[in-house]
């Protein structure tokens, strides 16, 4: 936010008569730009913040790190040494390795770690920065700023996770006589599957970071405590998770042995495609409600 | 009005001999955590786990029936792996901000200006870490086998069970000096400790992801070396000679450690410095 010349929540205007009123974005003149016209400013400014960031460079390499993974297991392969890839004794298709990382690597630890990283930091990193003044005392309301930065979020993580998904498909998929086009549609409910986890984690840790003081702390205990803990428990507690309902719409079967079997055990209770869809929609809709009201309503005490 | 003299006057305070500056830096940390509350919350939780063995020692001693929960020497590793999720906690909670906040404040010019070198500068930080996490591992621990002692009456499974105690302090310092290490290393890349905290959350359980990939494609489990915490476990293991949960042998396990402790401390060396000279 700091450093800017130009405003970039309200437009500069344009070169005008000196006597000419200054056009607004919408509404009358003077009028403060809508909600949904402040949200898209708030996303274009974000956006180009959180792209190009090193933090940003740095979450991609670590997101991109299981390609060279998969490039490891195609050179194995085109070594011929990809016997050592076997469950049961049986070679372990492409489809099913690719399954087994985006269900270990990608929906277990990347999505949330992403939606901890940036959602949390939507406004916290504003308050640290202490330039959230410099946002809140524009003509535009708070909750535009959060939704404006969620978008940001969204459009952001998309571009950092699922180019690396669809890579590591071509990489993978092809491994043991697998066919690209047959495991095409899979990968299709993976990135589509990605997309709602991020919105899912990203609504919820975006409430975290507005409303708590330790928003890192508080969303790795929900993502790496709580979740990993409910998922075990017997009884209803699973479903206060976000895990639950993703990891219900996986379209691969889950990885066997050990903890994998563990945990395939937990999907004999899993919830029909459109219960989980409706509650992940329905988490994404309140967390940011809740958000936007927490943003809306808290105030935040600058460190001196 | 009097008009006090403010010209130079010599230093009348205690001087702390050479090499002892990084206690000051350890015991300022130490007393800034404990100032937090819920920071004291996490540790009182972290204690729990104990109090909950400390009462299946106390039944396992005097009631017969409950013979089946009696110690044994995996009683006391599965006590520190259970511990696991509270030294990550704390370790994020502590280690995240201790030099990460430094850089966000230019503070570390101020540091190294004093009478304070870098390698005093890390062992203070160092210090501040190892402290709580030894205070949620090491002395529970300990005292969980002097519980087991005083409850039984009898000094008979420590003396059978001897090397129980060094196994105990060997085990968590390992676990205490690669974990501290890591997290001051990562500390001293960024200047924001959320960052920091997500970058060690993304060592710890990406890295076991990653394990968790190859162990499901090629079903062996001799590729631990490339989780910092199933290399933690294997250690462990052995220390408390209990049978490894992997097939991989435990020197490269200590190998991987050693390397990780190296890179830390390369980092460390690289990035802890007062002035950066652009040439």
């Amino acid at each position: 936010m700091t450093g800017a010349h130009s405003d970039p929540i309200v437009p500069a205007p344009a070169a005008h008569p000196a006597s000419a009123p200054v056009p607004r974005p919408s509404g009358a003149p003077g009028e403060a730009p809508r909600f949904r016209s402040a949200s898209m400013r708030v996303l274009d400014l974000s956006l180009g913040q959180m792209l190009w960031s090193r933090r940003t460079i740095f979450l991609a390499l670590v997101v991109g790190s299981p390609l060279a993974l998969g490039l490891l297991f195609r050179i194995l392969s085109a070594f011929g040494v990809s016997g050592a890839m076997r469950a049961g004794g049986v070679a372990m298709g492409g489809p099913a390795i690719f399954g087994s990382m985006v269900w270990l690597l990608y929906l277990r630890f990347i999505v949330p770690v992403l939606g901890v990283f940036y959602g949390t930091a939507l406004i916290a990193d504003e308050v640290e920065d202490k330039t959230v003044t410099y946002l809140f005392v524009r003509p535009i309301p708070r909750s535009a700023v959060l939704v404006g930065k969620y978008l940001a979020y969204l459009v952001t993580t998309a571009c950092v996770v699922l180019p690396s998904v669809v890579l590591l498909y071509l990489l993978v998929a092809p491994l043991g006589n697998g066919s690209l086009a047959g495991a095409f549609p899979a990968l299709v409910k993976d990135l589509a599957l990605l997309g709602i986890g991020l919105a899912a984690y990203g609504a919820l840790f975006a409430f975290i970071g507005a409303r708590f003081k330790h928003p890192l702390v508080t969303g790795l205990v929900f993502a790496f405590g709580w979740e990993q803990v409910a998922l075990m428990l017997p009884g209803y507690l699973r479903r206060v998770t976000i895990a639950y309902y993703l990891q219900s719409l996986v379209p691969h079967s889950m990885p066997a042995g050990g903890l994998g079997s563990a945990l395939q055990s937990l999907f004999r209770d899993a919830p029909p495609v459109w219960v989980s869809l409706a509650w992940l929609a329905g988490c994404v809709v309140v967390f940011l409600a809740l958000a936007a009201r927490a943003t809306g309503c808290r105030e935040y005490v600058l460190d001196q | 009005m009097p008009i006090h003299d403010q010209s130079y006057r010599r230093y009348a305070g205690v001087r702390t001999p050479p090499g002892r500056s990084w206690t000051v830096i350890a015991s300022a940390g130490i007393k800034a955590m404990l100032a937090k509350r819920k920071f004291l919350g996490l540790l009182i939780v972290a204690w729990l786990p104990f109090v909950v063995r400390a009462v299946q020692l106390y039944l396992a001693a005097n009631f017969p029936q409950m013979s089946v929960i009696s110690p044994s020497p995996g009683t006391f590793r599965q006590f520190l792996d259970q511990q696991g999720v509270f030294t990550f906690f704390i370790t994020i909670f502590t280690g995240a901000g201790l030099i990460s906040n430094d850089l966000r404040a230019n503070a570390l010019q101020i540091y190294l200006s004093k009478p304070v070198g870098r390698l005093e500068y890390v062992a203070g930080k160092f210090t501040v870490l190892a402290f709580f996490l030894l205070l949620v591992t090491w002395l529970p621990a300990t005292l969980l086998l002097f519980v087991q002692v005083v409850f039984a009456g009898s000094v008979a499974f420590v003396a059978a069970n001897l090397y129980l105690l060094p196994a105990i302090l060997i085990a968590t310092c390992v676990e205490t000096t690669v974990v501290a290490l890591v997290m001051l290393a990562l500390s001293s890349l960024s200047k924001s400790a959320r960052f920091v905290g997500v970058m060690y959350a993304g060592v710890f359980f990406f890295t076991a992801a990653l394990h968790g990939v190859v162990q499901a494609a090629t079903r062996e489990s001799g590729f631990c070396w490339m989780s910092l915490r199933a290399s933690l476990q294997n250690v462990g293991d052995l220390i408390f000679r209990v049978p490894p949960r992997s097939d991989t042998p435990a020197w490269g396990a200590a190998l991987a450690l050693a390397a990780t402790v190296a890179a830390s401390a390369w980092i460390l060396e690289r990035r802890v410095r007062g002035v950066e000279v652009v040439t």
